[in-house]
Formats: C-alpha cells, sequence, structure tokens
C-alpha cells in the first residue's frame, strides 16, 4: 500500500507522461504540413523561371507548373527553345518524363529517384517525398520566440528517406518557411534551402524566391515564382500520361 | 689445370655424374615448362581482363579515372593519335567518350553507361567484337546504332532492331535525349558489366553531351602487357602534363595482386623442386668426396694447397650445374615453344575459370618469358654451388697423413 504522498506524484508523473507539454498545445505536424503545402492549395497554377548554375554553366528554364493536393504535379518546360516541351508528372510515388524531341515518355527507375530533376538541385525524390514530410518523419520543438520557430524532423525508422535529418525555421507573421537544412545519414548539413521575397498572392503569404544550396560545392538553383495562383479548376484528365504529351 | 682435373674427375665416373645430372636436367626443364604453362594461363587471364573494357593503358585528364566527372574531357587530337601510333609497343588506339543515363523503352528504364567508340579503332583495343551473341558489331562510324550487354538488353526487353531511349545530362546542362537503334548484344562474361555497359558511335555521343571533338580518354593495347608500367611512364613524358596514362595494374587491382601472388608461388615452386635436386647433388659429391680420401691426401701431401682441393671439388659441381642447365633448359624451352601457340584444347575435360576478372580459357597453352629462364638458371647454379660447397669443405680439410692411411 503506497502512503498518499507518494500516490499523488505517480499521478503527477502519469499526467506528465501523458502531457509532455503543457504550454498551448502546437501540433508540430500540422505546422510542416502547413509550410510544406504552402504553394499548392487544393488546386494550383504557377510560372516559374529556375536558374541553374553549376561550376561548369548556368542556365535558365521557364517553366509552367500545375498542382492539385498534395499527390498530383505537373511541370512543363516552355523555355529555352531546345527543351521546350518536356515534361514531368507526378502522381503519388511515381514521376514520368515526356521527351518531345523523340517523343517518348520515360518513367523514372526507383533507382534513379535520387536523380536531378531537370538538371537543377532539386530530385525526383525532392518532388515525390516533400509532400510526405509530415508522415515519414516525427518532429521536435528545438526554438520557438516571437520571430518563428525552429523544429528538427527526424525520419521514422521504417520511412523510406535519404536524409538523416531535416531543421526547418518557420516564421510566425508571416508564415511562412525561411529556410530548411538537410542533412545526411551522417548528420552532416549537406543542402540548405533558403525562401525570401514573401508577398501576398490570393489572401496566402508566399516567398516569392526559392533558392536551393548544396553545401558540397558552389553550385545552386533559384527558383522565381513569376506568377501563382489558387484554388483555381483544373481540367479532369490534366494529370495524366497521356497529357503530358500535349503541348 | 684444376679446370682440366675437375672434368676428368667428373668423368671418371661418367654412370653417377650422368645419373644426377639427368636429375638435374629433367627439374630445369619441368621447371621452364611449368613456369611457361603458368604464364600463359595468367596471360590469357589478363587478356580477357584487358580486352573486356579497358585495355593496357588508358591515357585521360589527371583523376579522370576516379571521378569519370563528365567535364574532365581532352581533346581529339589527330596529331597525337598519330604520334601514339608512331610510338613502338602500341598496337591498337581507341578514343572513347563516355556518358551515364538512362537507357528507356516502353514501361522499361534503366541506368547505362554509354561508351562512344569508333568500331574500327575500338577491334585493336578490346575484344566485345568477338562477343557478340545477337545482331552484330557496328561497322560504321557514325549513325545510331547501339551494342548492349546482354543482362541490360535482358532487363530492357530489348533485341537487335528495337529502338531505344536515352536520356542525359549534356555538358551544357541541357536535357540530352535521343533515339537509338539497337544493332547487337554482347556477352563479355562480366556479369556487372553487361548489365550495365552499352557501345555507342562517338560522334553520336559528343554531340549528345555537347562535347564536340572532346574525349574522356585514349585507350590503348601494347605488344607487352607485362611490361604496361614502364610504358605508360615513357608515355607520360612525352605527353603534356595535365594528362596520366594509367595501366591495367591500376585499372585492374586485383588483377595486379593474383600476378604478385603468381610471382611468390613461383619462386616457392622453384624452391621445392631445386631442393630435391640440391640433395641430389649433395649426396653425389660427398660419394665422390670420401671416395677420393686417399687421392685427396696424396694431392696434399705432394703440395697442393687446401683451397685449391675446394675449388676443384666446387668446380666439379659447378661444371654438372653448368652442363645440366644447358641441356635441361634446351629441353625446357623446346617443350614451352612445343605447348605456345594455340596450346592444347582442353574444353571436353573441363570449363573456362574466371579469377580476379579475368578468365582462363580451358587449355593447356605456354608462354616463353625471359624471367621464367632466368629464374630457374641462376637458382640451378646457385643450388650446384651450395650443395657441392660442404663436400668441398669437408676435402680442404683432410689431414694429409690420416689421409693416406684412409681413416
Amino acid at each position: 500500500m503506497l502512503r498518499p504522498a507518494t500516490q499523488c506524484s505517480v499521478v503527477l508523473l502519469f499526467l506528465a507522461l501523458v502531457f509532455p507539454c503543457s504550454s498551448p498545445a502546437l501540433d508540430l505536424p500540422a505546422l510542416i504540413r502547413e509550410v510544406e503545402t504552402r504553394y499548392q492549395g487544393v488546386s494550383s497554377h504557377a510560372l516559374v523561371i529556375m536558374e541553374i548554375e553549376t561550376a561548369h554553366w548556368k542556365r535558365s528554364l521557364e517553366l509552367e507548373s500545375w498542382s492539385e493536393g498534395r499527390d498530383r504535379f505537373l511541370a512543363r518546360i516552355l523555355a529555352p527553345a531546345k527543351e521546350k516541351g518536356v515534361a514531368t508528372l507526378k502522381i503519388a510515388n511515381e514521376v514520368w518524363n515526356y521527351l518531345p524531341k523523340v517523343d517518348r515518355v520515360m518513367k523514372i527507375p526507383p533507382s534513379m529517384m535520387g536523380g536531378a530533376w531537370m538538371g537543377s538541385h532539386l530530385t525526383n525524390d525532392d518532388l515525390v517525398k516533400a509532400h510526405r514530410i509530415d508522415e515519414d518523419y516525427t518532429f521536435a520543438l528545438l526554438e520557438e520566440d516571437d520571430a518563428g520557430w525552429l523544429i528538427e524532423a527526424r525520419p521514422r525508422p521504417e520511412a523510406p528517406v535519404v536524409w538523416g535529418k531535416l531543421v526547418y525555421r518557420i516564421n510566425r507573421t508571416p508564415f511562412v518557411p525561411v529556410q530548411i537544412s538537410y542533412f545526411d545519414e551522417e548528420m552532416i548539413e549537406v543542402r540548405q534551402i533558403h525562401f525570401d521575397r514573401v508577398e501576398q498572392i490570393d489572401g496566402r503569404w508566399i516567398p516569392r524566391r526559392m533558392l536551393v544550396n548544396p553545401l558540397e560545392k558552389e553550385e545552386r538553383t533559384v527558383l522565381l515564382y513569376q506568377n501563382i495562383e489558387f484554388d483555381l479548376p483544373l481540367p479532369p484528365q490534366l494529370f495524366s500520361v497521356r497529357s503530358l504529351k500535349r503541348n | 689445370m684444376l679446370w682440366q682435373m675437375a672434368v676428368r674427375n667428373l668423368w671418371r665416373n661418367w654412370r653417377r655424374t650422368l645419373l644426377t645430372m639427368s636429375a638435374l636436367v629433367v627439374s630445369v626443364a619441368l621447371l621452364i615448362l611449368s613456369l611457361g604453362v603458368f604464364s600463359g594461363m595468367f596471360a590469357d587471364m589478363l587478356a580477357s581482363a584487358t580486352q573486356q573494357y579497358h585495355g593496357h593503358l588508358v591515357i585521360s585528364r589527371q583523376g579522370y579515372q576516379d571521378q569519370r566527372q563528365l567535364h574532365d574531357t581532352i581533346l581529339y587530337d589527330p596529331h597525337v593519335v598519330e604520334q601514339l601510333h608512331a610510338t613502338r609497343d602500341v598496337l591498337g588506339i581507341s578514343p572513347r567518350l563516355r556518358g551515364f543515363g538512362l537507357l528507356s523503352r516502353d514501361e522499361q528504364t534503366q541506368p547505362a553507361e554509354l561508351l562512344g567508340i569508333e568500331p574500327g579503332r575500338e577491334r585493336q583495343v578490346t575484344s566485345l567484337h568477338e562477343k557478340i551473341v545477337a545482331g552484330k558489331f557496328p561497322a560504321e562510324m557514325l549513325g545510331s546504332w547501339i551494342v548492349l550487354g546482354r543482362g541490360l538488353a535482358d532487363k530492357l526487353e530489348v533485341n537487335p532492331g528495337d529502338e531505344l531511349v536515352f536520356v542525359t545530362q549534356a555538358a551544357d546542362g541541357s536535357i540530352g535525349n535521343d533515339l537509338l537503334r539497337v544493332l547487337g548484344v554482347f556477352d563479355s562474361g562480366d556479369f556487372n558489366r553487361d548489365n550495365s555497359l552499352a557501345l555507342v558511335s562517338l560522334a553520336w555521343l559528343q554531340q549528345l553531351l555537347v562535347l564536340p571533338e572532346r574525349l574522356h580518354e585514349i585507350s590503348l593495347s601494347i605488344s607487352a602487357p607485362m611490361e604496361a608500367k614502364p610504358v605508360a611512364k615513357q608515355l607520360a613524358m612525352q605527353l603534356p602534363e595535365s594528362l596520366e596514362v594509367v595501366d591495367w595494374g591500376r585499372l585492374l587491382p586485383e588483377m595486379q595482386e593474383a600476378i604478385a601472388s603468381y610471382d611468390v608461388s613461383r619462386l616457392i615452386l622453384v624452391l621445392i623442386l631445386y631442393a630435391a635436386a640440391g640433395l641430389g647433388v649433395l649426396n653425389t659429391f660427398f660419394m665422390s668426396v670420401l671416395e677420393r680420401v686417399r687421392e685427396f691426401g696424396v694431392l696434399l701431401a705432394i703440395g697442393m694447397k687446401p683451397s685449391s682441393i675446394r675449388n676443384l671439388v666446387l668446380l666439379e659441381s659447378l661444371v654438372m650445374g653448368g652442363l645440366s642447365l644447358l641441356v635441361g633448359s634446351g629441353l625446357g624451352v623446346l617443350m614451352t615453344l612445343m605447348l605456345s601457340g594455340d596450346g592444347i584444347d582442353l574444353s571436353r575435360w573441363m570449363t573456362a575459370v574466371t579469377y580476379a576478372g579475368g578468365t582462363i580459357p580451358p587449355r593447356l597453352r605456354a608462354e616463353l618469358v625471359t624471367d621464367n629462364l632466368l629464374v630457374p638458371s641462376v637458382t640451378l647454379l646457385l643450388v650446384s654451388l651450395v650443395s657441392g660447397y660442404l663436400p668441398a669443405r669437408r676435402a680442404s680439410r683432410l689431414r694429409p697423413v690420416a689421409a693416406l692411411r684412409g681413416d
């Protein structure tokens, strides 16, 4: 038989275990989901300029993209002329590319998902996995202040991801991502994505510029959102392999 | 005088001398032959390993072979090719460009390594044209043909005549993509390579990768593959410093190790055979010294120096060793020559063996290498000297009086 005082402390301990965070509950997965879907809405249509810089070349692509929910995404190159019409379709975990020069659709095999997407410093994996982050990772709040939050994401043991951990810096008002750091399995920071030029579009705060910086080399990819609209009706067959070919 | 005496002494008991000599002759001859067979085996292995892909020597930009970076190219300079052709020892020269990307047909997509070649020149360096199992090896320099490894062809489910798409990132960052027609399928015997390698036209690949006039490497075949290292060094001195010449030993480290271990096992084989032969020589000379105790006593008594007695016996063993060597190596070389060329076909009894990345074909074939003659010869002379030394020392230490009494 336990003494009343001990009983009381057991109850307290139990309460502490059940409600670890006593401050106003912060739903971290929801927060991250909100960040990751910043550019999506129910549906979206955007015009993006992608500038890629490597040690050997520098180029600029003009892309038109559509998305619906988290699982469907389509992007098509408008310029330069040599690659006009090259398109990428993502449905859930699968990615297809369309090559107008040879008029063929090519499905990216699982082994090549780590390959560069359209020559940039983003990979096919980034397209597929970014929208599952709240499912594949567990989150911990590292810092919280008036400016915003610093959140660490570690992959669940069974999650098929390539990163060791991610660290998000999120701004409170307006609610936008500031920086995401990517760490490899040895916990070495290998890539950063910065967001800036925040503007309000269709009632949403959107960083118009996204900077992808691989840290091991002096290279980068910059995405500039020229134009983006949300929650618009999209043609029903837009996200299909057949529509990939249509120019 | 010592010389004459030695020969006469040997001839006195010619039966015994000939018996001992025949043991030496047989050891030398068999040793040279078996070393020749070893060398033949390794030459076959090396040939198959280098002819599958690399060639004997590869010229490329410094560091290219470690990283295989798309941008580490060299200029395709016909002048340099001419210069290489004029170099002694160089048999074949194949300029190559390499691209990694995706090959696709319908639903199947596979990562692949595309090697841009000039078919006529590539034939001089690798033997992939002999490994075609379907379709044919290209004859033309130009065109959008592709020849794939068997594993790759199976995974893509293609046959000669089918169309494939290749996609990669070109040197200017653009998305290079084009159609190819399957001309042939090869089976090199190397599992990894057959699953990932494809050959295409050099000019086609240069255009796709936006690397006009550029190469990643020049692969060479040379007349004496075992001498690749010194030839590489010599070539490197003629070429600009930004280039390096890599020999097969660096490209195929397992093969290098296999051959190094062969050098050790060759020495062990020599030692074992000669230990037996050396004991025979030792035995013979002890016998002959013991028989001649009285004779040595007389020689000492009439004033011959003990050191001369020692030299006499040593000379006898040396003459015997030298004669055996002459006959034995002659015989060994003859047998080796008989087994060189195509050798004896053993395919009825055994299949090819793959080891250290090379294939040993089922045949008994020997190759004549100077080392295989030199090592047994020098060792034989040493063995005769060493096994003659003990009896010689004994003979020189005889005390004349005791020896004359016959104790």
